[in-house]
């Protein structure tokens, strides 16, 4: 027999109320799943409860850096400037977070007066073997900034 | 409309009040870093503390939801997931105290978010991930996680040589590369039950709830419900170092209780309180310390 709570809670669950907040954490979910197929989005991150599933979280990603233009071609440091893009790069190494990044290190340069052409991302995670547990760095992104291509769309 | 969302829920079939003042203390605990968004959540969590109205107000909650969800844009895609729930937890609060009946939507609101939740979870873990149903993420997390070290040399029984010596072994190397001397890898067979156990318990008490949350039912699965939420905020922030998702989970279980069932909410209370003692008490360094590890 049902008591008074049961029917109410009963008459509660089909409320938009009741049913908006899961509704939400559902589509978040989905879409979370969806980009960490396709855009290489960290499980642990996005909102899909996807945390202490697997080794691949943030702090087992990283992303470097290489700036050319004609007369250099180095790796760059990750400077305390860069480090909240480099972070948001490495967890989800899509287009915009990329992007995102790479004006940034432009930015940068051009506060120095260092000539700047291009800027390579590369997004990396750690692998660690199943049995031997044996661990590996796998490229999971390479990301190509062109700074005259990009500057080309605003004049 | 607008009015009605200022006005306070009344205490005739309304959430315990304890539901919301918990709340209110989890945004306290664990403020937000963005500095256009931390002062008003922390202002809105004293307030409702301070002042009943403000408490049982939707607008309150409504409001709150909107900043969590604001700081998970801007740090987008870096936030954790206690933060989306927490945003998805005020905003059920929200929505529910501006209900005829309360109490019981924001009960199902609890059971229905949990539920999700944990199914997602349980996605991931079971499904999505290759490396946890075979062992590797708790047998490297361990190891490498500071968080999990002491627990790793209490319960695993290595001893601190081997835990340089395991974290030196599990340094990456680039692809196709390997070392010609290679250091030993140690994994006493304890260490490696303990992983097993971390990963199947883990998987199998989460997949219970999930499963538990989403059948629509009283009675005994309400119970089971309720002492599997318990079960698994006990066992499991006793070593995660995630004490945000805890304490919303046990506040969630709280708003779960039925109203006749003191002492069901006075436990969830209580794991309230045992998991702020867990994340503040570092007590298996300080059991690590005592048995010599």
């Amino acid at each position: 027999m049902k008591t008074e709570r049961d029917r109410t809670d009963a008459c509660a669950r089909v409320s938009w109320r009741t049913l908006l907040p899961v509704a939400l954490l559902v589509g978040v979910a989905i879409a979370q799943v969806t980009l960490a197929r396709t855009a290489g989005l960290s499980p642990w991150k996005g909102g899909g409860f996807g945390m202490f599933s697997t080794t691949d979280d943030a702090g087992r990603r990283h992303v470097r850096i290489f700036v050319s233009a004609a007369d250099r071609s180095e790796e760059m440091a990750i400077v305390p400037s860069l480090e909240d893009a480099a972070r948001r790069a490495a967890v989800l190494p899509a287009d915009t977070e990329l992007s995102r990044l790479a004006r940034r290190v432009v930015d940068r340069e051009a506060r120095y007066q260092r000539p700047i052409d291009t800027v390579r991302i590369e997004a990396w995670r750690i692998d660690y073997a199943p049995g031997t547990l044996a661990a590996t760095t796998r490229l999971l992104r390479e990301f190509v900034y062109r700074v005259d291509a990009a500057a080309a769309p605003r004049r | 409309m607008w009015t009605r969302l200022l006005r306070p829920a009344a205490d005739e079939g309304g959430p315990p009040d304890a539901v919301l003042t918990l709340t209110a203390i989890i945004l306290l605990l664990r403020p937000f870093e963005i500095w256009w968004i931390a002062p008003f959540v922390l202002a809105a969590a004293c307030l409702s503390l301070v002042f009943r109205p403000v408490r049982r107000a939707p607008a309150t909650w409504l409001l709150v939801s909107a900043l969590v969800a604001a700081r998970i844009v801007v740090v987008w895609p870096l936030s954790d997931n206690h933060i989306y729930l927490l945003a998805y937890w005020c905003l059920a609060i929200g929505l529910a105290l501006s209900d005829p009946r309360p109490a019981a939507t924001l009960s199902a609101s609890s059971r229905w978010l949990l539920g999700a939740a944990f199914a997602m979870a349980v996605v991931w873990k079971a499904v999505l991930s290759p490396d946890y149903v075979d062992g590797r993420f708790f047998r490297v997390t361990l190891l490498t996680d500071e968080r999990f070290a002491d627990a790793a040399l209490v319960f695993g029984g290595l001893s601190h040589q081997q835990m340089v010596e395991n974290r030196t072994f599990l340094e990456p190397l680039p692809e196709g590369a390997a070392l010609l001397n290679p250091p030993d890898f140690v994994e006493p067979p304890r260490l490696r039950a303990f992983a097993t156990l971390a990963t199947w318990g883990g998987l199998l008490l989460e997949a219970l709830i999930a499963l538990l949350c989403l059948i629509p039912a009283g009675g005994r699965i309400e119970l089971a419900r309720l002492a599997a939420l318990l079960a698994f905020c006990v066992t499991t922030y006793a070593l995660a170092p995630v004490a945000g998702f805890g304490w919303l989970i046990a506040t969630m279980g709280l708003a779960h209780c039925p109203a006749n069932q003191p002492r069901w909410r006075g436990a969830f209370i209580a794991v309230f309180v045992l998991i702020l003692l867990y994340s503040e008490i570092p007590w298996t360094g300080v059991l690590a310390d005592w048995t010599g590890r």
